[in-house]
């Protein structure tokens, strides 16, 4: 038990040291000061004003931010947290100097190198993920700069989305908030008010994007703020996989996140969009940790076009996230395949909202659970089928895995159908690993440890096949490294 | 009255004073609205009169062998009742009369049932008659006890404690029927107590008029070993909502809830259950069924909880929804809340229509589409029917069932 434990501080250490400098090691081309803490109109404008915005996107800041002032913090996701105050925080914080970071991996913290080689990161994303100042890293950037041009032969635009509000204005603002409208919700606003990046992807018709999009390779765009906004267009016939975050362990110091991801498909489109979340999740004492309030919505806007979200939420003290689907189209599809692990203090409320709207519109719900410790988790999703969606079809599965007594597992389904022609369904289950499981492989020689992470493997299985391949192979080794010290 | 009664009565007023109804804004009443109910009945709702009262002999259930006590408008009626000699049966507004602190132990029941929303509240507030039936231990009564709630319209406030001792064992056929003279509004709140090894076979049955309002909660309370059974039927009435509150308090408890609603027209029902594992080793079994024709919404919300310490919990719920009509729509929220991992939980819930397989093998044995359409409708809501151990009372819902449907008339050769 002592040993599991250590290796329970191992890890946090190790996350405590992780991208201490995460938001170093990249050319950045805005000089600015850090903005005192505290949330007004002159806090928006000046945001607008360093990012160099045009007048329309400083107004539309402004509407957000009048309107998040009259709205009050939800609280009915199943999560406990001591009140936040806004206005202690500070809403722009210019990017971190590298000359502070490790000079080689010599120099990093070997503990966080053993989390790196268990996850089998390579080498070279080692030393960007651990910080190492960018000329001993320069190769990634030509590896960048090759993607980079491989992107624009195809017409791709693929970049922060700022450097998208300066050079494609028009797209920006004819997609910005359509999906994700500036008042939407109360972290939403917020987010519409002040963020300060995130990334901007278009693709244009019948193109296939030419490779998975993904943060490894946004060598601009590595600052990942605490209000991130990303806008991802998938024009007709087009196809892109996006995939967001990196099983590392990533330490910030900003402890609220409220980022907004806005996905369009167009007519024939389809997107994916993978995520793996493993920001700090405070301490065995649920001490400290990120609090992560997304916003994520997809619209099929065409006919037939297709969206799929796909996540694995090990990290975040609180997570409070629901990607959802508006099936707009007719024939459209949705999806969401996501595993969460909730483990010590870490809270997780998350789920899925498929709203049907168009004909023969179709979405399938896998929601695996893992809750070991002292972790709470809800799924909460909602499926809408509206009157006019003929033939609609939903299927659902939410199965939770309960490690511990003093684990929860909660599930809030919530279903609206006012259409005769609809097929729904809805499965969940919630038990614990079988103990006849256990004593099965463990009769094979087998570790209790190494059987509870394959049955847990196993159980996750549905959602880690649709990951791409490298992140499943990572989410995989992510899962075990994450129930270290769990069991027992 | 005594100065406890006042004190409840008063404050439960005060409550729903300030309080008011639930409304849409309130997560558990999402879906349910009250708001209209001043514009039907008057502003003055609570205290609506009612009409010419109905008498019992129109709405027994044919070949039910079984006491009776009737309680028309609110009042218990002993003139038309047949009360068991083995249990005690007193009437709520006996026991305001003589014995307050009865009452007042009747009211306040063991849960903040008095306070839990503002229609609670009301009834708290302005019962003034109900029953209070005690079964001591080890009594098993010869036939089952049909409580046949009559109205004609007007506000009925019934408030009903039954306590089931040791070993012993009742079932009770709460039925609610009346005339449609006027509109009105049924506020019932039933709260049962099961001690060790009770049990109670419950069937409520709510046919009301088109014009009535049915506003109904039962809470169970129960405790090692006992054993509780619901049948909970909706076909009557405007808008139907009920709170199902069963708390299994001890080892060993047992509860199956099983409900069907058969919906035509414009009627809304709305079921919310809470199943309350508070205990190791128990059960519990849900499954609820709708059929929902015309412009007709039904809800359903049923909640699973699992406290901590309360290991080996076997809980299933199933909510199966039949649509019949494009204007119908359902909601459905089966919800898991879990606080320990050494349970057996799982939900399902579906929506659809009528299998075209299924169908289609009926058509080529000879059945017409609407013949086939039928055996199919039958065959979804009786599965639950097949539940209930009372051949009387099944067949008496049979037939109201799928009268309320069209064309359903055909069936009448294969029904029980």
């Amino acid at each position: 038990m002592s040993e599991v434990k250590n290796k329970e501080k191992v890890e946090i250490s190790a996350q405590e040291h992780a991208s201490r400098e995460y938001e170093a090691g990249f050319v950045s081309d805005i000089e600015a000061d850090t903005l005192p803490p505290g949330l007004n109109e002159d806090v928006v404008r000046h945001i607008s004003a360093m990012k160099e915005e045009p007048e329309w996107l400083l107004n539309w800041r402004l509407e957000a931010f009048r309107h998040w002032q009259t709205m009050t913090e939800p609280h009915w996701a199943h999560v406990s947290y001591p009140p936040i105050d806004y206005q202690a925080v500070s809403y722009y914080s210019a990017p971190k100097s590298m000359k502070d970071g490790p000079k080689s991996l010599d120099e990093v913290d070997p503990k966080l190198l053993e989390t790196y080689a268990k996850l089998g990161i390579p080498l070279r994303e080692q030393e960007w993920l651990a910080g190492v100042a960018v000329d001993a890293v320069f190769d990634s950037v030509s590896v960048a700069t090759t993607f980079k041009g491989k992107l624009k032969d195809a017409g791709v635009i693929f970049c922060p989305i700022s450097e998208a509000v300066r050079d494609y204005p028009e797209l920006v603002q004819k997609y910005l908030g359509t999906v994700v409208p500036a008042g939407d919700n109360y972290f939403a606003a917020l987010n519409s008010a002040v963020f300060t990046d995130g990334s901007f992807v278009y693709i244009p018709k019948g193109v296939r994007c030419p490779m998975e999009l993904s943060t490894y390779f946004r060598i601009n765009a590595m600052n990942t703020g605490q209000f991130e906004r990303t806008l991802i267009i998938a024009d007709e016939r087009s196809y892109v996989s996006y995939l967001e975050g990196c099983t590392a362990p990533q330490r910030d110091e900003n402890q609220l996140h409220a980022a907004v991801v806005e996905l369009v498909a167009m007519d024939d489109a389809q997107i994916k969009y993978s995520t793996v979340q493993n920001w700090y999740p405070g301490d065995e004492n649920g001490i400290g940790g990120i609090y992560n309030f997304v916003t994520k919505r997809a619209d099929c806007r065409g006919h037939r076009a297709k969206v799929s979200w796909t996540q694995v939420e090990t990290g975040s003290a609180i997570t409070w996230k629901y990607p959802s689907c508006v099936l707009r189209g007719d024939h459209s599809v949705g999806e969401f395949y996501s595993v969460a692990l909730t483990k010590m203090c870490q809270q997780a409320d998350t789920g899925t909202k498929m709203i049907h709207i168009g004909k023969n519109t179709r979405s399938t719900i896998v929601s695996k659970g893992i809750s070991a410790g002292r972790g709470n988790q809800s799924y909460r999703g909602l499926v809408k089928i509206g009157k006019d969606a003929d033939n609609a079809r939903n299927y659902t599965q939410c199965d939770s895995l309960l490690i511990g007594d003093k684990s929860g597992a909660h599930t809030f389904p919530y279903v609206e159908v006012k259409n005769a022609t609809a097929t729904m369904e809805h499965e969940a289950t919630t038990s614990k690993i079988g103990e006849d499981q256990l004593f099965y492989c463990q009769s094979r020689g087998i570790s209790e440890e190494d059987a509870v992470n394959m049955i847990v493997n196993g159980f996750c299985k549905d959602v880690f096949n649709e990951l791409p391949m490298e992140f499943a192979v990572e989410a995989n080794r992510l899962m075990e490294v994450s129930l270290e010290g769990a069991v027992g | 009255m005594s100065n406890a009664l006042n004190h409840i009565r008063e404050s439960a007023w005060r409550t729903f004073e300030v309080d008011g109804l639930p409304s849409s804004r309130d997560e558990d009443w999402k879906y349910t609205d009250l708001s209209r109910i001043a514009a039907v009945l008057g502003e003055s709702w609570w205290s609506a009169e009612a009409g010419e009262a109905v008498s019992a002999d129109d709405y027994l259930i044919p070949d039910l062998n079984a006491y009776r006590l009737v309680i028309s408008n609110g009042v218990v009626d002993l003139a038309a009742s047949e009360i068991p000699d083995a249990i005690t049966i007193t009437p709520l507004a006996a026991l305001l009369q003589d014995d307050p602190d009865a009452a007042v132990e009747l009211m306040l029941d063991d849960s903040d049932a008095p306070f839990a929303s503002g229609v609670t509240a009301l009834n708290s507030a302005r019962a003034s008659d109900g029953y209070c039936i005690c079964v001591a231990s080890n009594v098993k009564l010869d036939r089952p006890l049909h409580i046949l709630h009559l109205s004609s319209g007007g506000a009925a406030h019934i408030r009903t404690g039954i306590t089931i001792g040791n070993h012993a064992e009742l079932e009770i056929i709460e039925h609610f029927a009346g005339s449609d003279s006027a509109a009105g509004v049924t506020n019932s709140l039933t709260a049962i107590r099961l001690a060790a090894g009770a049990k109670c076979e419950h069937y409520r049955l709510q046919l009301e008029s088109g014009k009535q309002w049915h506003l109904g909660r039962v809470e169970v309370n129960q405790k090692a070993d006992s054993s509780y059974t619901l049948h909970a039927v909706e076909l009557g009435s405007a808008l139907s909502r009920v709170d199902v509150v069963d708390d299994l308090n001890e080892p060993g408890a047992e509860s199956e809830l099983n409900g069907l609603f058969v919906l035509s027209g414009r009627q809304h029902v709305d079921h919310h259950t809470r199943v309350a594992h508070e205990a190791p080793h128990c059960r519990s079994r849900e499954n609820y069924r709708t059929v929902l024709d015309g412009r007709s919404h039904a809800v359903f919300n049923g909640k699973v909880v699992v406290a901590k310490g309360a290991i080996k919990t076997d809980s299933a719920q199933s909510n199966a929804n039949l649509l019949l009509s494009n204007r119908a729509e359902i909601d459905t929220k089966p919800e898991l809340e879990i606080y320990n991992d050494d349970v057996k939980c799982a939900h399902g819930a579906t929506v659809g229509q009528l299998d075209k397989n299924q169908l289609f093998y009926l058509k080529s044995r000879g059945l017409s589409e609407e013949e086939a359409k039928q055996l199919l409708t039958f065959a979804f809501a009786d599965e639950l029917l097949a539940k209930m151990k009372s051949r009387a009372v099944r067949r008496y819902i049979e037939r109201a069932a799928f009268a309320k449907l069209p064309n359903l008339s055909g069936l009448e050769g294969i029904l029980v």
